[in-house]
């Protein structure tokens, strides 16, 4: 059981507040995830943009966006205080958060692999809270096997590059404005390279993907078709050779499982506060919340302890592993016990069932994980925990 | 295995959900039985001016939601010869889907060997095939209400069983895994499930 000190009460009573908002979008989203202008105000998003955000490289905004008195925004660098705020705001509603305009997961690998002057100019491009970005590395034909890309950095002779291939879903796909492309320079694994790209540019094309739910993520599919690249828009170049690409995709998949794991725990909490609000006394609904507070806690205890020790990723995969399963076992009791046709009564209920599916598909399905959770229980990483 | 429930089974596994439907509705007034408010229905049996909810993922499978307003008095032995047939065109397309998944796995390549060789698929793929033979014994003839709600609830289950066969494939809304959902979505109309504990 994770202690809830001040700083980590003021963190998650910030979110709730935050929650209020996001549910309130959250059906409209669903219906439209291309109508976003009607959202993009939200201070919410300000404050989370923000907070996602270096603080060298925040944008001045005149007088500033008010926090409620003694509440705070998460750390960026605590895993812990951003577990804590996700599952708080997925309990208002995941995918209005994912639909937000934030650095996410392209900006932990340009936080990783990028010069001062890339972390700058994806930094900056991201201002004003009307940009999405992108972290493009799955292809279509290569799911989870990601040394198997093919996508294609092609030499233009002087200096620069040429991007060739596509990628699929990738979250913000067709709308984004700057992100990463991971893409292979040779055959080997270590020529697997990430750059840093701004759209529009020749030779890029983007469509937005119909989802099950979870549509405030706009995952899309692109393609490119010798896309230019600079020379100076390559990442990792002042790294060693072994760090410059999928090491920095493995690092910034290791720091975000749990943040999934924490969305997935938030939406089944969402699921069953609403059935207990809406169906007074419904069966099985102090299973449904004992189930999700114990995920919870699980993913409490692997996101301190990814704090003390990042290499250690057996606990962060048991606990994805197990949220995303309780998440759909929750949406499951949910459907059933609104009654026949509840779910077309509650639309909320039924995008939440959708949503729920989602978090098997991110950083890693339910299979990688448990190759993690059998490779680390081999290693002893199950013992020895204080 | 009756004829009917075989009859439906093979048509959820040739010509998908909106055809199996219309089978296991046929002849059935769907207003005077229907469980709930609303009911799952085939689109294109849909009577001129019929009052209906419809639902982005379901309208791609030819299923809106026929709105049944008013109390009616519970029938018992029709909702159970429903909930059966519909047990019978849902196994059907599970099946349907989990071909399309072997076919997916066995084109795709991880490590240069075919997904459909790993043992991590090879178990899931068998899992689902061993819940089908015993689910079709479990809904045959069956008449308790809370078993029927059980079948259903684990062809849920199974429907996201296979889903998860396809990766992130099985979640776009055009995909095998969009129809599953409905194929929930559309028993959820149908089956009574509240008394089940999950």
């Amino acid at each position: 059981m994770i202690d809830f000190d001040a700083r980590l009460r003021a963190v998650r009573d910030i979110s709730r507040v935050a929650a209020e908002d996001l549910r309130g979008r959250a059906l409209a989203i669903d219906a439209d995830p291309d109508a976003m202008d009607a959202h993009l105000g939200s201070p919410w998003f300000t404050l989370f943009r923000q907070s996602d955000t270096p603080v060298e490289y925040r944008e001045s905004i005149p007088g500033g966006v008010p926090l409620p008195d003694g509440l705070r925004m998460p750390d960026r660098r605590s895993c812990l205080e951003n577990v804590v705020g996700f599952v708080e705001t997925a309990r208002g509603d995941a995918a209005t958060v994912l639909a937000c305009p934030c650095p996410g997961l392209a900006g932990v690998l340009v936080e990783l692999l990028g010069s001062d002057a890339q972390r700058e100019r994806f930094y900056t491009r991201l201002h004003g809270g009307r940009t999405w970005a992108f972290f493009a590395m799955t292809e279509a034909a290569h799911g989870s096997d990601a040394g198997a890309m093919e996508s294609r950095f092609v030499s233009d002779g002087g200096g620069g590059w040429l991007l060739f291939g596509g990628k699929r879903f990738v979250g913000n796909g067709a709308r984004g404005g700057v992100g990463v492309v991971f893409a292979r320079t040779g055959r080997s694994a270590l020529s697997v390279r990430a750059a840093l790209v701004e759209v529009p540019v020749v030779g890029w094309s983007g469509r937005r993907l119909e989802t099950v739910g979870l549509r405030g993520a706009a995952l899309g599919e692109l393609e490119f078709d010798g896309v230019p690249v600079s020379g100076e828009m390559m990442l990792g170049e002042h790294l060693p050779v072994t760090r410059r690409g999928l090491w920095g995709a493995v690092k910034t998949f290791n720091q975000v499982r749990l943040h999934v794991a924490a969305a997935a725990v938030g939406t089944a909490m969402a699921m069953a506060e609403y059935v207990g609000e809406h169906r007074k006394g419904a069966p099985g609904l102090s299973l449904a919340l004992a189930r999700t507070e114990a995920a919870r806690e699980l993913v409490y205890e692997a996101a301190a302890l990814m704090d003390r020790d990042a290499q250690r990723g057996y606990l962060s995969s048991a606990a994805k592993l197990g949220a995303t399963r309780m998440v759909v076992e929750v949406a499951r009791w949910a459907s059933g016990v609104m009654g026949p046709g509840g779910l077309l009564e509650h639309p909320l209920l039924e995008k939440w069932t959708r949503d729920a599916g989602a978090f098997e598909f991110m950083d890693g399905t339910g299979n990688v994980q448990r190759l993690h959770v059998a490779r680390g229980y081999q290693a002893g990483d199950a013992d020895g925990r204080s | 295995m009756s004829t009917s429930m075989m009859e439906c089974e093979r048509t959820g596994r040739d010509a998908g959900l909106a055809a199996g439907l219309a089978l296991t509705l046929r002849g059935t007034a769907v207003a005077d039985i229907a469980p709930g408010r609303y009911a799952a229905v085939p689109d294109k049996d849909l009577p001129d001016g019929a009052a209906v909810r419809r639902h982005r993922l379901a309208d791609g499978e030819g299923i809106v939601f026929l709105e049944c307003p008013g109390e009616r008095p519970a029938d018992a032995e029709g909702l159970a010869g429903t909930g059966r047939l519909l047990a019978a065109v849902r196994l059907g397309l599970v099946r349907r889907t989990l071909d399309q998944a072997v076919e997916h796995l066995s084109d795709r390549l991880s490590g240069g060997e075919p997904l459909i060789r790993k043992q991590l698929i090879t178990g899931a793929v068998a899992d689902v095939m061993a819940d089908v033979e015993m689910l079709r014994e479990y809904a045959t003839g069956q008449a308790e209400p809370v078993a029927l709600a059980d079948v259903h609830n684990r062809i849920d289950d199974l429907g996201w069983q296979v889903t998860k066969l396809f990766g992130a494939a099985g979640y776009l809304a055009d995909s095998p895994g969009g129809a599953l959902y409905v194929s929930a979505l559309a028993a959820n109309t149908w089956v009574p499930r509240t008394e089940v504990e999950r």
